[in-house]
């Protein structure tokens, strides 16, 4: 009970606390995990109906990306992402290279843990953000709860240069290898959203499988946008 | 970041190192041929283990098990370490990616053994 009543505390200061980024933050809980000798092919995309920030409508987001493992503990990935809103035809807007680093093996302590780093740049305005996350992870049985806390920089001709932080939850029930319920939680600055998330993965043969991942998101408050689907589908070989 | 970030964070990485792992039991399985030794491993119910895989085989070799939450490649002629547990009571199969219609296997958690 005591250990309960940490996590709910915790939880509390970390929402209270931590939701100071800015811009839409609604992606991928990261998970603090490398397979060795693993490719990756991948492509997300997130769909918002009506951004509050700019008032884009129909406004979509995709990314693609190729990643390797390049040890057991280290993997790399670099996306090309692409734009559209209504009446706009999708464009290259950013690119991106992430870094992730497996810290712990996991189950060996009470939360596995790594550390996420990336760096975008955005074309039209010459925009930088770097960011370092934390990941954690912790099992509960068939229960796996995430935690993915960000410390993000921004710079550049179309952001002020500033701090902010960021926060997303996932907690996920181990259904089946196919199929995964899960829920998540996404905070920033102007982003306050929650909602239902299926994940699964199939193997296709040796050292080959698909991994897949649909949600809904609801805004939470009028900065963040109703709602927001995201969808990723992750080719590892 | 304001004052109460900083004390979630603090308290977050406070909690990382926590668990010793003196008296975590070392079970050891082979991979020999692309065959798993022992082919079925028994553990005791609600205590984390500790399983030293050694691959004797040139190749790699990836333990996976979707009921044990782990995946794990072994180079060949390396050893690794795999924290599973604790396990309610029950059976556990295992495989090896690379070579699946070889290598399988199966963690047997029973009470108080």
């Amino acid at each position: 009970m005591t250990h309960c009543r940490h996590w709910v505390g915790l939880f509390w200061v970390l929402c209270s606390g931590l939701a100071l980024a800015d811009g839409v933050s609604i992606g991928k809980v990261y998970h603090p995990y490398v397979t060795p000798l693993e490719w990756d092919l991948e492509w997300r995309a997130l769909h918002v109906q009506e951004n509050p920030e700019d008032g884009r409508e129909r406004l979509q987001e995709h990314a693609l990306g190729l990643g390797r493992a390049l040890s057991d503990r280290l993997f790399l990935e670099g996306y090309l992402i692409g734009e559209r809103s209504a009446g706009e035809s999708l464009r290259l807007a950013a690119s991106e290279l992430e870094l992730l680093w497996q810290l712990s093996e996991q189950g060996e302590y009470a939360l596995d843990y790594g550390l996420l780093f990336e760096l975008e740049h955005e074309r039209e305005f010459d925009d930088w953000e770097a960011a370092a996350k934390l990941l954690l992870e912790r099992e509960f049985g068939r229960f796996s709860a995430t935690a993915n806390l960000g410390l993000i920089r921004e710079w550049g001709n179309g952001v002020d240069s500033e701090w902010e932080t960021s926060l997303a939850l996932q907690g996920r029930y181990r259904h089946a290898r196919w199929l995964e319920p899960a829920i998540e939680l996404h905070l920033g600055e102007d982003t306050r959203a929650a909602g239902p998330v299926l994940l699964g993965s199939a193997r296709l043969g040796t050292r080959e499988s698909l991994h897949w991942e649909m949600g809904v998101i609801l805004g939470l408050d009028a900065p963040t946008p109703d709602y927001t689907l995201r969808g990723l589908l992750e080719y590892e070989f | 970041m304001r004052r109460s970030g900083w004390f979630a964070l603090g308290a977050l990485l406070s909690l990382l190192p926590t668990q010793a792992l003196a008296a975590t039991p070392v079970y050891e399985i082979e991979i020999r041929g692309h065959l798993f030794f022992p082919e079925e491993l028994r553990i005791p119910a609600d205590t984390k283990v500790k399983l030293r895989v050694h691959n004797r085989d040139a190749t790699p070799e990836e333990f996976e098990s979707y009921e044990l939450n782990r995946e794990k490649v072994i180079m060949g002629g390396r050893s690794a370490s795999i924290f599973v547990g604790p396990l309610a009571p029950g059976v556990y199969p295992f495989f090896g990616e690379f070579n699946p219609r070889t290598a399988q296997g199966r963690i047997l958690v029973v009470e108080g053994d």
